[in-house]
Order: structure tokens, then sequence, then C-alpha cells
């Protein structure tokens, strides 16, 4: 039908569809997360997590296709359970920040004056911030460290970019006459934000939560490098990537830390060409169909 | 009786600058205007673009706060008035905006974007309220059916008629028209404004309309007022303005109609050069040191003129 043809969702999707790499990529992305949700049913991870120190470092074989790291804990096993990980942190990152963004975003851009300056300052401040040291200083400080908390710190500092990314856009949104309408019409303001102006940023939310996705597994992966994201007992990304700052698995016992950074690397890829084509469909003159 | 009154009202934007961001001066975007609109007529509010026409209409509808001065409509002051009581008078008082393509929602149905001012004030069952659209769309002379589409699939005349289907659905006495055919076509314009003088007769509806177009002014208007600078310089009916303009700034106006007529040419291309002269030699008669137009003066019964 003619009506479903110009809904952004319908954009969207057949954007994606018209660009190959992006479509490969969805697949791709589609098959992995599938692969890793289903098996995380599957295996336990208390099992995967226990030590078991006669198959310390055992290169891949039959019984563990990967191989075992330092305490004989199965590669595979943690690949995936830490992909889930990984990935509905970043979800659940990207969500979160999104949800706070959004609602900070809209009433500054929508009310203006003095409520509009009084959050831009507190984001200016947030921003300023150093974030990296903060994250450390509150990984020491939270006495229960999990995934939970893990997701509350990060997305106490990763929602000023969403936020002010929002308001811009709305800020441009509400000069236009449909607001203007609707506010002589008696529409109370909630219902102009939430009902007129909200769908009409829907493609840009869209575009940018999921650019942001592949950059907030990044930063799970990254800071659990450091040792500052999730602890061993919580398999991630990161924590088999961060086996690797040992010299002798970075050299010899590849099996330990190649597979997460490739899988990393796979992740990523996928999700910004899907996020490329979500963002030239956004923009009418940069599509393809 | 008085419809609608207005009373030294002032719009002032104030600029700030210096280091510390302190207000240095004011942009007076309406200046002390007063007029007042009878029912049922169209009262014309023409001037160059700038001179704040839009913001007086803005301004009586609620989306522009007045600095100071009243508006009195059925003997309440809506400047006083706060946001919840104001909310009542909603109903009676509607716009129609200039650009037929963003004052429609992009996102949303006919249906929707017709039957918004129903669902805030009337509560109705959906068959009834889709009953109501439907009947207003029919009055705008678009097809029923066409409640089910989005703005992008109708042209420019067809979706103003969709803003003005929009601002009738509550049955208002008064509609602001803030240049309703300036975005559209020519062969449009005629359709959009015979359509709105039609409908005025139906419903007994007082238009505030405001233009910078003289010869759509004189098309519609009953009445007329010339905004110069956010202050008026010359009121009166539509033949005193036109037949006999009293102010220089609208005799100046006037002679910028252009003539359809390529003989008569010469003739008025002589006509605007010697009101420009006159312009330039009698300008400070007709405005202050200050570039500003003096009060206005009442000259007849319905003429008045801004002359010291």
């Amino acid at each position: 039908m003619k009506k479903t043809e110009h809904s952004p969702f319908s954009v969207l999707w057949r954007e994606v569809v018209k660009d190959k790499l992006a479509l490969s990529s969805l697949l791709l992305l589609s098959l992995i997360l599938f692969i890793v949700y289903g098996a995380s049913i599957v295996l336990d991870q208390e099992e995967i997590v226990k030590v078991d120190l006669l198959s310390i470092y055992a290169p891949p074989s039959a019984e563990h296709w990967l191989g075992t790291d330092y305490g004989g804990r199965d590669i595979l096993g943690q690949l995936i359970i830490g992909t889930k990980n990984s990935f509905t942190i970043g979800l659940a990152i990207t969500l979160l920040t999104g949800l706070i963004g959004l609602t900070v975003g809209l009433i500054a851009g929508y009310f203006g004056g003095v409520i509009d300056n009084v959050i831009m300052r507190i984001i200016d401040f947030i921003l300023i911030l150093p974030f990296l040291m903060l994250v450390i200083v509150f990984v020491a400080i939270v006495p229960k460290y999990n995934v939970f908390t893990f997701i509350l710190i990060m997305s106490a500092f990763l929602w000023t970019g969403k936020a002010r990314l929002i308001r811009a856009k709305t800020l441009a949104e509400r000069e236009l006459d449909y607001v203007s309408a609707s506010k002589t019409l008696g529409t109370p303001d909630w219902k102009i934000i939430v009902r007129e102006i909200l769908p009409n940023l829907s493609s840009i939310i869209i575009v940018n939560l999921t650019l942001n996705l592949a950059g907030n597994i990044g930063i799970e992966s990254g800071l659990s490098y450091l040792g500052f994201g999730l602890p061993e007992s919580t398999p991630s990304l990161g924590t088999l990537v961060s086996y690797a700052t040992n010299p002798d698995v970075l050299q010899n016992k590849w099996w330990v830390w190649l597979p997460a950074s490739l899988l990393i690397l796979v992740m990523m890829l996928c999700i910004n060409f899907i996020g490329q084509a979500l963002k030239r469909a956004a923009d009418a003159r940069q599509r393809l169909g | 009786m008085t419809f609608l009154q207005v009373n030294h009202l002032k719009v002032y934007y104030p600029v700030r600058g210096g280091f510390f961001r302190t207000v240095i001066g004011h942009v007076k975007a309406v200046d002390q205007i007063s007029f007042e609109l009878q029912k049922g007529e169209t009262y014309g509010l023409v001037g160059e673009s700038g001179c704040g026409k839009t913001t007086t209409g803005r301004t009586i509808i609620g989306l522009v706060k007045a600095t100071a001065g009243e508006i009195l409509f059925d003997g309440k002051d809506l400047t006083k008035l706060s946001r919840r009581e104001f909310a009542q008078h909603r109903k009676d008082i509607q716009m129609i905006f200039q650009d037929p393509y963003s004052s429609l929602n992009p996102r949303k149905r006919v249906l929707d974007i017709v039957a918004e001012p129903l669902r805030n004030f009337d509560k109705l069952s959906p068959q009834e309220e889709k009953r109501k659209v439907q009947h207003f769309i029919e009055k705008v002379g678009l097809h029923p059916e066409s409640i089910y589409k989005y703005p992008h699939e109708f042209s420019g005349g067809q979706r103003q008629r969709i803003g003005i289907a929009r601002a009738l659905t509550l049955n208002p006495k008064l509609i602001i028209a803030d240049e309703p055919v300036s975005a559209l076509d020519v062969s449009v314009q005629a359709q959009v404004l015979n359509f709105m003088k039609d409908i005025q007769k139906e419903f007994q509806l007082t238009y505030l309309f405001i233009s910078h177009d003289l010869g759509i002014i004189r098309h519609m208007c009953d009445r007329i007022g010339i905004m110069y600078r956010g202050q008026f310089v010359e009121e009166g009916t539509k033949e005193e303005i036109f037949q006999n303009p009293q102010h220089i700034y609208t005799k100046r106006l006037l002679s910028s109609i252009p003539n359809a007529d390529p003989l008569k040419r010469q003739e008025q291309q002589k006509l605007r050069q010697q009101i420009e002269k006159e312009y330039e030699q009698s300008y400070s008669r007709y405005f202050d040191v200050e570039g500003r137009a003096y009060p206005l003066k009442r000259i007849s019964k319905t003429h008045s003129v801004a002359i010291p």
C-alpha cells in the first residue's frame, strides 16, 4: 500500500536492503546474536568459569574447540557467554542513555530559556569531567560490582552526547509551524513533545542509537581490558582480550585472545555498516534506494 | 458591538550586549498599536516584511507574550489570563498558518491532524470524531476518503485547506489568517481566498487577515490597517485606503502595486517616481526624529492617519 511506503521505518528498512554490505552485516550480526543467545541458554556460566587445573592453556582440541585459558576454562564457552554479556551491556547502556538523553534533550530543546540553560550547563559540567578516571574511582568504591552497576555507571556519563543531539534537533523542530499549530489548538506541552516532535525525530534517534551501540560495546571491552570493567567471574569480550596483557599469551597462545578480538571487530563493523545505511536513509539526499 | 479590541499593544524583544549581557535596548516588534474588530468583518493588516503584523497575530492567539497593553476578547483581557483560563478561549480563536508545508505534521494522517483540537476539547467516540472530521474535510472540498492519507500526498492548496479544516473544527468565532495564501500558486490563491469568503458567510467568522499582498487585501478585507515598523500609520475602510490614502507610506505602498497593463507601465513608473520624490521630501513631516510614526489622528469616522 502507498501509505506504508513512506513510514520512517519502511524507508530505513528499504535502505538497508538496498545496501548489500549493510544487508549482509545485518544477517551476519543476527546469526552471531542468534547463536550466542541460543547457546547461552544451554551453557552454564558457573560450569564454564570453574577452574580446571588439569587443562591449563590447552590448545584447541576436540574437547575444547578453542582451547582453554590459564585457569583451564573453556574459551569457546567464555566467548559465547562473554559476547552475550558484552552485547547485553552495550545494548542496555545504549537504551538507558537513549532514554535519559531523549527526555533531557526534548525538555531542554522544547522549553528553551532558563530550563535549557540550566540543563546545558549541567551537561557541560559532566562533559568536562575526566570520564575514565571517574569510572575507575567508582569501580573501586562500589561494593557490589556486577553487570548492573557497570551499566549504571557507564550510563551516568554517556547520556550527555545524546541529550545534546536531541536538543539541537528539537530546537529546529519546535520552530516549525505544526508545533505552533498544536499550541493554538490547545494541545498540552507534554503531548506536543511526545506525539508531535518525537515521531519526527525517530529516524535520527534510531541512527544515533545504532552507531552508539557499536561504540558502547567497544567501551565495555576497553574498560575490561584495562582491568576496570567486569571481573573474571563474569566473562566478557573485554576480559578475554585482557588475557593478552600477558606476553606469553599474546605471543604463543593465540586461541585465548584472537577469537574475542575478531568477534569484537566483526560485530562493531557489522553494526557500523548497518548504522551507516540507516544514516543515509535518514538524509534524503544520500539515499541509494 | 466590538468583538475584539486591542489597546496599546506592545511586544518588545530585549537586545542584550556588553560583558554581562545586560539589556542595552529593545526591538520594538509591535509598538503601541490599537485597533478593533467588529463581528463578521474581515480586517486586514498590511505592511512590509518585518513590520510586526505576524507578531500582532501571534500575540492575539497567545503564541507570543505581550510586553504591555491589552487584548479584550468578549470583555476579557487575554494578556492577563493564565494558561488554563486561556485554554477556554482557544476554542474561539483559531489560526491559519502561512506555510502549508510546515504547519501540518508530516508524520500524522489527515484524520489525526484535523481531529487534534477535537481530542483536546470534546470527548467524542471514534465514530463521531471520524464523522465530524469527514464533514469538515468535505466542507473544504476534499474527498472524505482522504482522511487516511498523509500530508505529503496533497498539493499545496489542498494542504492549506486541511489547515483551514483544522481551524474550523472547534467552530471558532475569530480566525487569524497569517498570510494564508502567500506560499501558494497564484491559480490556487483565488480558489483558497474565495473558499475562505464562502465559509465566512456560512460560519459567521471574523477574520484578522494578515498579508503583504495589497491585491489580496483589496479582495478580502472590509477595513485595513497599514503597519510600518511596529506601528499603525493609517487605518480605514477599504475604499478610504485605496481611493484616498493620506499617509505618505500608504501612498508609497499603493504605488508599488504593479500594473498588469504593459501600455500603462510608463505611467505607473512615473507615478512611482513622483511618490518616491514626495516621500523623500516630506519624510520629516510624517515621521519624527527617530523615524517613528506619530500617533493616529482621526480624520473621519472610520479613517485615521498618523500625522502630527
